[in-house]
């Protein structure tokens, strides 16, 4: 059978699953590859100081917050058996390979997964979406693939991020409670890591994007029902994208320990 | 006085054909075999009560629904069968205003209206900017270019619904219930908007309302739907002289607005017992 974009762009007509959401999503994606145009680098843009640079001080907060919790807590234990000095390791592992990605993706859950399927969803109950429709403008194209975009280069950055906020709480803890030198801290959290533990941490990240946006999207355009369905799909936009993140962490942690 | 329809050649000038049009939900048809045509320059009016179906066979005249049987020929294609990348094509030659305007809060109203000449044309940004301006002063908004939705009144919003469902030019507009909810005063407005529109511009009108004044004052062709016992069945099809001098009760009672009549809002005494000796 020949391969035709149109197919792909097109898929399952006017039914929307969540598969097919995400079949025409990376159908687009393909198509802007190939057509000037199709893309707008505009519309990405807003969506990326929207969704991602406007999230950043809630998880810059949430990640420094995370730097100190982890400090403290391990050096009760680590402390009774003098190994204080291997708080910046564990500060910089924990924050790299898990609770950097899992607490920035949470966050973004809460305030940009949820606007998304609110404002989606709004859309759709004031008819806009099908305004959008009958102007020949494809919704998925034109609302959910900028999304999409932004949140998959976003997420990776704020998660980036947040790691070294998270490190500057864990220094603060060593250095101004228990006197560690920070030429030592720094020493000790930058060498321990290696690459991989980096790189499990952005594939885990890349995963929670494309949870969050899509489970966002297709609940923003899936609602019924006015303005409880909107609230609704908000509350389901939330839950489930929690849910699938703990999942996939779940399914991903394993993935890397048992077989990489 | 009703607007003169234009002479229109039979055949070749229909731009808008259903046949045997059915849609029926868990069984029960809301449309019930609807045929009518319309042709090029007509303001063609459906109107009908509440729950007649007159948004659904709006919706499916749009291409947003799929009916349960028939067809609808837009342009002499059947729009119930085409693939949606020829759909959008069709799309492109017509215009739809929304009951409520349907306007992205989002964006200004300029910006509104510059959506669809920035989605389907290369024209350069300063001739779109200068498209939107002679769209707001055709529906008498000239200077709301950066105005949000939310900051405009009901009729405002449902003017700028207008100038951007004919941002493109389209040769056939529709309409849903543009004057619902506006105070008489912009309810003849709108409707010289829609007059103008036929009339200055030459496209084809298909406006769903239950308004009559407003029906009478721009149709040059009229359609009732009926409900009830005779629910998605077309009672009358004709010029406003045709329907005002037709006797049906049933559209007599509709076009003069009477509590009583065949359109029943309530149980008869006798049914209302039986239905009450059913229930216990």
């Amino acid at each position: 059978m020949k391969f035709s974009f149109e197919s792909l762009l097109n898929a399952g007509g006017s039914r929307l699953t969540y598969g097919l959401l995400n079949l025409r999503i990376f159908g687009w994606i393909l198509y802007g590859c190939t057509r000037p145009g199709i893309l707008v680098p505009s519309q990405i843009l807003s969506q990326i100081i929207r969704i991602g640079v406007q999230a950043i001080p809630m998880a810059s907060l949430v990640s420094l917050s995370v730097g100190f919790i982890l400090a403290m807590q391990s050096s009760t234990e680590l402390g009774k058996m003098g190994a204080n000095s291997f708080i910046p390791d564990l500060v910089s592992l924990s924050l790299m390979r898990e609770l950097g990605p899992l607490l920035v993706a949470i966050i973004v859950v809460g305030r940009s997964g949820s606007a998304v399927a609110a404002e989606l969803g709004t859309m759709k109950v004031n008819e806009e979406i099908e305004a959008l429709r009958v102007m020949a403008i494809d919704p998925i194209r034109y609302l959910v693939v900028p999304r999409f975009i932004a949140l998959m280069i976003m997420l990776p950055c704020m998660t980036i991020f947040g790691n070294c906020v998270g490190l500057v709480g864990g220094w603060a803890v060593c250095t101004l409670e228990m006197g560690m030198p920070s030429s030592f801290y720094i020493m000790r959290a930058m060498q321990r890591p290696e690459l991989w533990d980096l790189y499990s941490g952005m594939i885990k990240t890349a995963v929670f994007a494309h949870i969050i946006i899509t489970i966002a999207c297709y609940q923003g355009l899936n609602v019924e029902g006015g303005a409880e369905g909107v609230g609704r799909a908000t509350t389901a936009a939330v839950v489930y994208s929690i849910l699938w993140i703990i999942i996939a962490d779940t399914i991903l942690t394993g993935l890397f320990y048992f077989i990489l | 006085m009703s607007p003169t329809p234009k002479k229109t050649n039979p055949s070749s000038d229909v731009v808008l054909e259903v046949k045997d049009l059915v849609q029926s939900y868990n069984g029960r048809a809301v449309l019930n075999g609807l045929n009518f045509k319309v042709r090029k320059g007509e303001t063609f009016v459906i109107m009908g009560g509440s729950g007649c179906g007159k948004t659904t066979l709006l919706r499916i005249l749009i291409g947003a629904q799929k009916p349960t049987s028939g067809s609808v020929h837009l342009f002499g294609e059947d729009i119930t069968k085409a693939p949606p990348q020829e759909l959008d094509r069709i799309r492109l030659r017509f215009g739809m205003n929304f009951q409520f305007g349907a306007l992205f809060q989002s964006m200004t109203v300029g910006e509104n209206i510059a959506l669809p000449l920035q989605e389907h044309s290369q024209v350069d940004p300063s001739l779109i900017e200068m498209i939107v301006k002679m769209k707001l002063e055709l529906v008498g908004l000239t200077g709301f270019e950066n105005f949000k939705p939310s900051e405009l009144s009901g009729g405002m919003r449902k003017r700028v619904g207008l100038a951007r469902a004919l941002a493109l030019d389209p040769e056939l507009l529709f309409s849903d219930e543009p004057t619902s909810g506006l105070d008489p005063v912009m309810t003849a407005v709108v409707d010289q908007l829609t007059l103008d529109s036929t009339r200055k511009i030459g496209v084809t009108a298909v406006v769903v309302s239950h308004d009559m004044t407003s029906c009478f004052r721009i149709a040059t062709h009229m359609l009732m739907l009926g409900n009830g016992p005779r629910q998605g069945e077309i009672i009358a099809e004709g010029t406003p002289e045709e329907i005002r001098a037709n006797p049906d009760p049933f559209l007599q009672q509709f076009v003069r607005g009477e509590a009583d009549g065949p359109i029943a809002f309530r149980l008869s005494q006798d049914d209302y017992l039986k239905h009450l000796l059913q229930e216990g």
